[in-house]
């Protein structure tokens, strides 16, 4: 298979390499921050009474190795590949002894499914809308529209968040103000649970994708009108081939390139979270967990955030240059 | 007899930024018969009108492409029909089935993301009902093989083929349903002169073959030289000069015919090549009265008022110069 060994591959080996790069760079830079986490957490202990200073050493040695901050800088760098390798992040520092990949395991999956899904809708619609505006461009109804979405746009997104939450959850109480699902539901496959939970993350969604429009409609406005003026647009129509072929098969799939480049970029960003929108709608998600990680030093949790970050993207980046060819046929293996 | 009759046609484009408006009178006045069964070759300089020219007469008017006045009359055996003021649905009708185009810069015409095959489907899909998609295989490699592209094309997106293939796959694109008009627009510039000779007899050779009418437009003389039946010579937007191919290259009669004639090199004549004096004109603004009258070597007063009428001075020959429609009536 030559396009085993010539395309997948060198590609598979990029990814390894990239993630690799990456976690290094993540294992060192707290490293080298001064906020020490053993120190901080000595300092909590002792901070409510004096306590004999044997058992302060003692407690430091027992911190330090839990921590995995024993050794100099590369056993201990071997030591968190090996851990990692396992699975193993490692309890997070401030949630102690919760391991870290328990915390990213419950508020991650909160993160990307609000994330993914308002993501994907948002691009198809704005793909949709900047395709339609821009061929249709003079008529009524895509000025109508232009208009709203230039309206929309410059609105700063919590204040969007805000004004949703207040409007639909606080005057017109349709959808619930806090949290990801109706307190006390077991995770369950049920109507009870799923409508819940589609519910709670409707108002988040919504906010989402209504200020990711206002973007993805430029841009794709820009690629559109580069397309309909080109030669084999004007050609099609000279033909006279049908509205709905020109429309899809040769403008629309043409402006897909770029934006299935941007889609797969902004899937990877899914990891780091999104902090207003999770404190605006009170949501549980990985972006106020990172929040309160950075601010305490929690370097473990960090690193677990960070990691998952940097294969997010990392295979985002990999996907799209796997399924380049598929989209566009000038893009051949070497 | 006729194929296409255009009258007193005048065509301009009309935009406005901010409130300004903008005239280009691209195209004045102008009459013109297409004969059926011939190549009418139509030459001018860069931006005297050629292109808008074949646009109108093809009715592929979009703003800011605006008709202003006249006809563009087909006569395509049931009867006369002026595209200008047919509804679209109908001139949609006419399209590759009995009128159809090549257009200019061929190179990018074909859709970069869709296999020649698809591109042949989708236009010939649009003008005529295939009931199985093998009858639509057979006509499309039978057509091929008649034209002698090889049939491995079919298969293959436009970027993976050369620009001379390109061009010669939009020409068969262009006359697979046997079109009765081709209207080809500088079909074969962009094109080193080897391949300009393979596309251009194969565009001659479809002419005879399905026995319709071609208007070719460029401003290569030596193409025009080659297969032309008849050329009209366009400055600024009209008609100056129409004639057979040989009476042109001979004997023609207007000024700047005279020049584009003479400036064309001759093997072994190695003096100095004359150009027309002056600048083309603005067409946003161009000269009144007689439209050359400004670069032309005999203008006389009458010249800078009177714009002059395209009259036939014999045998089919027209020509559009105060001085010579004097002498000769």
């Amino acid at each position: 298979m030559s396009l085993l060994r010539r395309y997948i591959v060198p590609r598979i080996i990029q990814w390894l390499i990239v993630i690799f790069v990456g976690v290094t760079v993540a294992f060192l830079v707290p490293r080298f921050t001064p906020t020490d986490p053993v120190q901080t957490t000595l300092m909590r202990v002792t901070a409510y009474g004096a306590i004999n200073p044997e058992a302060v050493a003692k407690l430091e040695e027992i911190l330090k190795d839990l921590y995995g901050l024993r050794g100099s800088l590369f056993q201990q760098y071997v030591r968190f590949w090996k851990h990692l390798l396992r699975g193993d992040l490692g309890p997070s520092l401030t949630m102690f002894p919760t391991p870290v990949i328990e915390v990213i395991r419950n508020s991650l999956p909160w993160t990307a499914g609000l994330l993914i899904i308002s993501t994907i809708i948002g691009w198809t619609i704005g793909i949709i809308i900047g395709t339609f505006t821009t061929y249709f461009s003079g008529r009524k109804w895509t000025q109508i529209l232009d208009t709203i979405l230039m309206c929309i746009y410059p609105i700063p997104y919590y204040i969007m968040a805000l004004v949703l939450v207040i409007l639909f959850a606080y005057v017109l109480p349709v959808f619930p103000l806090v949290g990801g699902v109706g307190i006390g539901l077991k995770l369950s496959f049920s109507w009870t649970f799923v409508g819940s939970v589609l519910k709670h993350g409707f108002l988040p969604a919504l906010s989402l994708i209504i200020i990711g429009l206002g973007y993805r409609v430029l841009s794709q406005k820009a690629l559109v009108s580069t397309v309909v003026a080109s030669d084999y647009v004007t050609y099609a129509e000279a033909a006279a081939l049908p509205r709905r072929k020109i429309l899809f098969q040769y403008v629309m799939r043409n402006t897909l390139l770029p934006q299935i480049t941007d889609l797969a970029l902004s899937l990877g960003l899914v990891f780091s979270g999104a902090l207003i929108t999770e404190y605006v709608f009170s949501y549980p998600g990985i972006g106020q967990v990172l929040y309160t990680a950075i601010l305490q030093g929690d370097f473990n949790l960090m690193m677990g955030i960070t990691l998952f970050s940097i294969v997010g993207i990392a295979t985002a980046a990999l996907i799209i240059d796997l399924l380049y060819p598929l989209f566009d046929p000038r893009v051949r293996y070497r | 007899m006729a194929v296409v009759k255009v009258e007193k046609l005048k065509a301009y484009y009309v935009t406005g930024i901010y409130g300004v408006k903008r005239t280009i009178k691209a195209i004045e006045d102008l009459s013109l018969e297409i004969n059926k069964n011939e190549i009418l070759g139509i030459a001018g300089e860069s931006g005297c009108g050629k292109t808008t020219l074949t646009k109108v007469l093809f009715g592929m008017i979009k703003p800011p492409l605006t008709v202003l006045g006249g006809k563009v009359v087909y006569n395509l055996g049931d009867g006369n029909a002026d595209i200008l003021s047919m509804p679209s649905d109908q001139l949609t009708k006419l399209r590759w089935k009995e009128v159809s185009y090549i257009p200019q810069g061929s190179m990018s015409v074909l859709n970069p993301v869709r296999r020649i095959k698809k591109t042949f489907q989708d236009f010939i899909g649009t003008h005529r009902r295939m009931e199985k998609k093998e009858d639509f295989e057979i006509l499309v490699r039978n057509y091929l093989r008649d034209l002698g592209l090889p049939l491995g094309v079919l298969a293959s997106y436009p970027h993976q083929l050369s620009g001379g293939m390109r061009q010669r796959v939009t020409v068969a694109l262009a006359t697979i349903l046997k079109p009765r008009i081709i209207f080809a627009d500088e079909p074969s510039t962009a094109l080193d002169v080897v391949v300009q000779r393979g596309v251009i007899q194969l565009l001659k050779r479809i002419q005879k073959e399905q026995k319709s009418t071609l208007v070719l437009v460029t401003h290569d003389m030596a193409v025009h030289a080659n297969i032309a039946d008849r050329i009209a010579i366009m400055y600024a937007g009209k008609i100056i000069e129409e004639a057979k191919t040989s009476v042109i290259f001979k004997g023609s009669l207007h000024p700047y015919t005279k020049y584009l004639i003479d400036s064309l090199p001759r093997i072994g004549d190695k003096g100095y090549r004359v150009s027309v004096p002056g600048t083309p004109p603005q067409l946003s603004s161009p000269p009144k009265g007689c439209r050359f009258h400004p670069r032309c070597p005999n203008t006389r007063e009458m010249c800078k008022e009177k714009v002059p009428l395209l009259v036939d001075v014999g045998d089919g020959h027209k020509v559009a110069c105060s001085c010579i429609s004097d002498e000769k009536i």
